[in-house]
């Protein structure tokens, strides 16, 4: 009898535990909670939009008779650097070599063949650079290269030869400027005998398939020189080098990247833009556009037709992938994960750089600027895995090269959005002149990928590869867009992209969008459910603990 | 080969390049490498002479990291000790096609700039230098900088009179901070003796209880 009642007690008292159960989330009542404040979340997450630590690069120079234009961006690539890209090492002072970190033999520059004025034997040597790397003495990444704030994600480029420190500074793990994304644009003259050593200081087989470039599949010495492992020549080992060589009949944009286990090292950052430029005399070129973005030293072909001339390299990054080496350092281990347990089939990009970097560090050193009625070449690869459609506001630019062949004239179409396969590289001719059609007059104009996931970080928008087409007069000293009441700055923070913060969260809409606080717990129900679940065990343990007992009584 | 010699020149310097800033640095570079703050005669300020002059041939490269497991870069060797005030003659050689560094930390400012001495070599071959050692015990850490060769094995360190420290994850020597994971191999022995040891642990105080239990 009592055991009936008891049942029939625990039927009831159950019911009333579902109902006063305490959720995580409540409906609200009258009282709906208040905007949390977010203010310490804001400025602890702070990045400095420009340090402004070379500002003296900014100017025009002339370094062992380098012309070198002047750069407006808040992180100019190095003029010294820029010189002895031009002379090659060989040829530069020694007093411009140390204002480099490059190494004594990584570049030079020999044999007026055609005797034209300019130097036509060039040999280059290049590296395998680990950014933001596993490091077994403690939870850290070495040496680190934010694509934008708070985001380092492992990547692998090819660099220039460097000498001394990895880092920016003594007791710093920031990467120095010549160690970075994207692998540097190169450059080399029509008809010159190229020799582009692979010094592989990596821990894993890489080789340079140069991709578009006039080369030949197998040297005369019998050495393979397409760098296909599957076609004979096999790979490029650590600790080990090997000499591609080349005399590129054609010129055009065109690309290079490690054929190894390619669709994964691609993605890690081996690729990177091959220019030949048209033959000229006395055409000295920067062999080397590092960060790619803006020349400063343009070739003679390009001046004649051109103000200005920047190189644009879109590259995607797989987070998955790209954390596989910062959670391993066992070469092994990172191998078996990548080559087989990673699956480039079920993969996604959720990094978009351009030149390096995403949004809003493209306006460190990715933008493009302009003066009214210019001519500006830009050269345009896509390194994504996916197709792009590249859109510029306020300008309709003209397609004039596909792939680096020059397009007939009636092929050279003008229009505001360019679709772009991955891999292929499209030249175009921006003017400036404000004619309602190629321009609508100055402004801070934004340029981006037009599929949608391009303009994110992982989701986070806006970042991805958007940038900045803008005029140079509204440029500050800085070389940083001059946006009204800078809210451009919101961006510049770590928490954003760790989408902590509110995106909206601006001014007097702050108590509007800024994340909603939360319930206050309600303790009446709190304790009832406590109780009424205490009650619920202590019958369940009485009806098992006594069962024959109360049939007895 | 032109040997040029730069005393001074602030070799980490960009911004600031000037003749005045030319202070206490000095640089041997040319086409091989270079050798960075080379001290075979100055004293640090505790050493009041030379102790002992060691030499230590130093290799760098891929095969001397077929003796650990996971590694791809290493010295020959790991670890050296040396008296207080000793004077150290390093020949580097490098035994790869690529670039390999000396590189050691820590030494006193005033006669090493940013605390280096440092050999570097663009490709196999061989150079040398000179530090000095102060006097107090202490571990100096040896690697190479190039990203991810010390972390792949490229990683020494040098006691000075018995050093302070020992450093992590230098081959064969210690430990990593963060080390990796790797799989158990667990076979049907070892899920046997797992089952058995179960019912061990179950048996021996059951049948304990049961004993208790019946003597009561």
């Amino acid at each position: 009898m009592l055991k009936t009642a008891l049942v029939f007690l625990l039927l009831i008292l159950s019911a009333l535990a579902y109902w006063l159960f305490p959720s995580l989330a409540e409906k609200s009542s009258l009282n709906i909670p208040a905007t949390l404040s977010d203010s310490s979340r804001q400025s602890s997450g702070y990045v400095n939009p420009c340090q402004n630590d070379f500002a003296d690069w900014r100017k025009a120079y002339k370094i062992d008779g380098v012309e070198i234009i002047s750069s407006p961006f808040c992180q100019p690539d190095n003029p010294y650097d820029v010189a002895t890209f031009v002379k090659g090492v060989n040829n530069v002072s020694m007093q411009t070599l140390m204002q480099t970190r490059l190494a004594e033999d990584f570049l030079t520059k020999t044999d007026d063949l055609d005797g034209d004025g300019d130097p036509d034997i060039i040999r280059i040597k290049m590296e395998v650079i680990e950014l933001n790397g596993f490091s077994p003495d403690g939870d850290f990444f070495f040496p680190t290269y934010d694509i934008a704030p708070g985001i380092q994600p492992g990547l692998w480029v090819f660099a220039p030869k460097t000498r001394g420190m990895a880092e920016k500074h003594y007791r710093s793990k920031i990467a120095h400027a010549l160690l970075r994304a994207p692998s540097p644009v190169i450059r080399v003259e029509q008809g010159d005998k190229v020799f582009i050593t692979l010094e592989n200081t990596h821990y894993f087989p890489h080789t340079i398939h140069f991709h578009g470039v006039d080369h030949p599949w197998r040297l005369k010495n019998g050495n393979h020189n397409d760098g296909v492992p599957m076609t004979g020549e096999g790979v490029v080992f650590p600790g080990e080098a090997h000499t591609y060589e080349m005399q590129p009949r054609q010129a055009g944009t065109m690309f290079y990247h490690c054929h190894v286990q390619t669709d994964k090292h691609l993605m890690m950052g081996l690729n990177g833009m091959f220019v030949v430029e048209e033959n000229r005399p006395n055409n000295w070129l920067q062999t080397f556009n590092v960060g790619a973005g803006q020349v400063r030293h343009p070739s003679v072909a390009v001046k004649e037709v051109y103000d200005q001339e920047y190189d644009l390299h879109y590259q995607a990054i797989d987070k998955k992938l790209a954390e596989i080496i910062q959670q391993a350092n066992d070469p092994r281990i990172i191998a078996k994960k990548m080559n087989r347990q990673y699956n480039t089939t079920e993969s996604s990009e959720n990094y978009f750089l351009l030149n390096g970097h995403s949004f809003p560090y493209t306006l460190r050193d990715a933008m493009v600027v302009v003066k009214p009625n210019q001519k500006i070449k830009l050269r345009i690869a896509n390194a994504q895995r996916s197709a792009m459609a590249i859109h510029f506001h306020g300008h309709k630019a003209k397609v004039t090269h596909l792939d680096g062949v020059l397009l007939s004239p009636a092929a050279q179409i003008t229009r505001d959005v360019f679709d772009i396969a991955p891999a292929q590289r499209i030249d175009l001719s921006l003017q400036t002149e404000n004619d309602g059609l190629h321009s609508f007059g100055p402004g801070i104009w934004l340029f981006h990928d037009h599929v949608e996931t391009g303009i994110t970080t992982d989701g986070m928008s806006p970042g991805g590869n958007i940038s900045i087409l803008v005029y140079q007069d509204l440029l500050d000293d800085m070389g940083m867009p001059k946006i009204r009441e800078a809210p451009v700055n919101r961006y510049f923070n770590k928490n954003f992209y760790a989408k902590k913060n509110p995106v909206w969260n601006m001014k007097a809409f702050k108590p509007f969008f800024g994340d909603a606080g939360m319930m206050e717990v309600n303790y009446f129900r709190l304790i009832s459910f406590g109780l009424v679940l205490g009650v619920i065990f202590a019958i369940l343990f009485f009806l098992i603990r006594q069962p024959a007992g109360i049939e007895e009584e | 080969m032109k040997k040029i010699t730069f005393i001074g020149i602030l070799f980490f310097t960009f911004s600031s390049f000037s003749l005045s800033a030319m202070n206490h640095s000095g640089m041997i570079m040319d086409a091989k490498g270079m050798v960075m703050n080379s001290n075979p005669d100055k004293l640090p300020k505790d050493c009041k002479k030379i102790s002992e002059d060691v030499h230590f041939t130093v290799h760098a490269g891929h095969k001397y990291a077929k003796k650990f497991n996971g590694k791809m870069y290493a010295f020959d060797q790991q670890q050296w000790d040396v008296k207080p005030c000793s004077r150290i003659k390093i020949t580097f050689i490098n035994d790869d096609n690529i670039r390999h560094q000396f590189m050691i930390h820590g030494l006193p400012g005033y006669l090493y700039p940013k605390g280096m001495f440092h050999i570097e070599l663009y490709g196999k071959g061989k150079k040398e230098g000179f530090f000095i050692v102060p006097s107090q015990p202490k571990t100096y850490l040896v690697h190479c900088e190039v990203p991810q060769h010390m972390e792949k094995g490229m990683k020494a360190q040098l006691k000075v009179a018995g050093g302070d420290q020992d450093l992590p994850s230098i081959p064969g020597v210690t430990e990593p901070v963060t080390p990796d994971s790797y799989e158990v191999s667990w076979n049907q022995a070892s899920w046997a003796i797992a089952i058995l040891s179960v019912l061990v642990g179950f048996a021996v105080p059951f049948f304990l209880m049961v004993k208790y239990k019946k003597s009561k």
